[in-house]
């Protein structure tokens, strides 16, 4: 299984793309989606919907899934913490707070809202460290204090964004969707102006992957074996947050993927990160496009927002989860 | 040679080591014993340069350990934890695989030494044919074989060793520390090992190091100082040494019955 896995994984991920192209309220047969991507014709209806809506929707879904899944191992590796994702230590609502508030405040054109998205995300991480600082104990073995320090500032952070939404009604309708998570054409702009960015967090991640898989064995452990521990740890988050951040401020914030992703793919890959980030990546476009189509497909002709389906979904993980690493111990 | 000089360290603001002076000889099995709580796994963290020292210091060679790069001190000393973890889903073989990272370029993997030590370190601790099980499916005993072949496929002139028998058999316990005594002899190895059973001390170590209270009290060949009167002085206990076959063996005195 091992070693078929990217093998599957990246067929997986192309089935899902011709999947993501062709359906929708028209379906567009492989053979048209190859005429657009060949020749591409602005007269033609379906071409101008592959290449307009359908191919930013999925180039965008499948960075953000790919970009947050990855920040979702890191932050779970070097955090040490089974639940550690971008949406529960404080970065998704950290980067949405920073988007508004520019928007709404400052005036912000869309490209600089990027820029603040990042700083934001980086800011409601160092806030949910914090707090965990002042609130946890020093051996806190599996950091739960970070998590619950995480939903406490994400729901602050949360709190502030919605106040700042309240006071605007003319830029709200513009925010709510995005905030909801939305994986939509409109979007294409910013997926020009960052996909670099979430790239070069993501190539930082799989430089890091050989010291991030010994650094799992623990900090001492690793720093025997070679390791410079703060550096690798200060790399590795700043790697994540810019991934995640990056993807928050092209598609808005999007939950369950960071978190539940790197849970499927761990036993499917392994533990090392070498085999397991890349995993991530592929896993995470796969569910994201997925989600994205349910999102299109299931109240058709009414459009979901991918966020609020990703949150469904990831409401119902979340709980599996705390139950699986949490609670095992209270019932044995 | 690792020289520890004047060295007061602990967690926080109290010391747990107070003005320790020791030195572990090169290419000899040194034995550290002492009671719970009187700074041995304290010490060998502290030689590791994971605690700051209040005072004094450890060098390498005449180097200050502080002073030399991880990853340059990682192929010189390797570290065995009282504790060890390991992620779920590792396989054996993978972690075995991990303790050559310092030897190895940022990006290129192991090579065909590499791999023969590998194969070796899992033959030696009796696992070689578990290499593809996940480390945490194994049981304590052969969890704790996986962390000391990691050890050995690190493969330093120095090891350090935080209770390597924890958790092992009788049989596991000889075989192990003769291998450990193996490395010092054959290869020229410098060992140093937190041990409790003061049997396996005086059977196995050319050199002991008696801590209490975070004190060396004693220190040098096991056979003169590994004695009765040490024993009472360091752990407060009526001991008798008796040679037996030539062989050195301790046996404390069964405390009074309580009326």
């Amino acid at each position: 299984m091992r070693r078929g896995f990217p093998v599957l994984a990246a067929l997986a991920l192309a089935l899902c793309l011709l999947l993501a192209l062709s359906a929708g309220e028209s379906w567009i047969p492989p053979s048209g989606i190859w005429a657009a991507l060949a020749r591409f014709d602005e007269t033609r209806q379906a071409d101008v919907i592959v290449i307009y809506q359908r191919l930013p929707r999925a180039l965008i879904a499948m960075l953000a899934g790919a970009a947050l899944s990855m920040s979702g191992a890191v932050l779970q590796g070097v955090l040490r913490n089974p639940l550690a994702s971008p949406s529960l230590v404080g970065i998704n609502a950290g980067a949405a707070l920073a988007v508004v508030a520019g928007a709404f405040l400052l005036g912000l054109e869309p490209r600089a809202q990027g820029s603040a998205a990042l700083a934001g995300g980086g800011l409601g991480f160092l806030a949910s460290l914090g707090v965990a600082r002042l609130a946890g104990h020093a051996h806190d073995p599996r950091g739960l204090a970070l998590i619950l320090s995480g939903a406490i500032v994400s729901m602050f952070l949360g709190g502030l964004t919605q106040a700042l939404l309240l006071s605007d009604p003319a830029l709200r309708q513009d925010y709510l969707g995005w905030l909801g998570g939305n994986v939509s054409h409109v979007h294409a702009e910013r997926l020009a102006d960052f996909w670099w960015l979430a790239a070069l967090g993501m190539a930082a991640m799989l430089l890091l992957a050989r010291r991030l898989s010994l650094l799992a064995l623990g900090a001492e452990k690793a720093a025997s074996l070679g390791i410079d521990v703060a550096r690798t740890q200060l790399l590795a988050l700043g790697a994540a947050v810019l991934a995640s951040a990056s993807a928050v401020a092209i598609c808005g914030p999007l939950g369950f993927l960071g978190l539940v992703v790197p849970h499927l793919v761990r036993p499917l890959t392994g533990a090392r990160f070498g085999a397991l980030l890349p995993g991530c990546a592929l896993a995470g476009a796969c569910l994201c496009l997925l989600a994205d189509l349910i999102a299109r497909m299931a109240l058709a002709p009414l459009a979901l927002h991918t966020g609020v389906v990703l949150e469904l979904l990831g409401g119902i993980a979340f709980m599996l989860m705390v139950r699986r690493f949490y609670l095992r111990g209270a019932e044995a | 040679m690792i020289r520890i000089q004047g060295l007061t360290v602990g967690y926080g603001r109290k010391p747990v080591i107070r003005g320790l002076d020791a030195s572990f000889a090169p290419r000899r099995f040194t034995a550290l014993v002492g009671p719970n709580g009187c700074g041995k796994s304290t010490l060998l963290k502290a030689v590791m340069g994971f605690l700051r020292p209040q005072a004094g210091r450890v060098t390498l060679d005449g180097v200050p350990m502080a002073r030399i790069p991880r990853r340059a001190l990682a192929r010189r000393i390797a570290w065995l934890p009282q504790e060890n973890h390991c992620p779920d889903y590792l396989t054996l073989g993978e972690l075995v695989e991990m303790g050559g990272h310092a030897r190895q370029g940022l990006f290129a993997g192991p090579d065909d030494r590499d791999r023969l030590l590998f194969r070796e370190a899992l033959r030696t601790v009796g696992l070689q044919d578990q290499a593809h099980l996940p480390v945490n499916a194994l049981s304590g005993g052969q969890r704790q074989r996986a962390f000391i072949a990691m050890v050995l496929a690190q493969d330093t002139p120095i090891v350090l060793m935080d209770e390597p028998v924890n958790h092992l058999d009788v049989t596991y316990q000889y075989a192990l520390l003769g291998l450990v005594r193996d490395l010092t002899r054959r290869h020229g190895r410098t060992v140093v090992s937190v041990l409790h059973d003061l049997n396996l001390a005086l059977s196995f170590a050319d050199e002991v190091v008696m801590m209490s209270g975070g004190e060396a009290r004693a220190s040098g060949p096991v056979a003169e100082v590994l004695n009765a009167a040490n024993l009472r002085e360091v752990f407060d206990l009526d001991a008798q040494v008796i040679r037996h076959e030539g062989r050195r063996i301790c046996l404390p005195a069964l405390p009074e019955p309580s009326a």
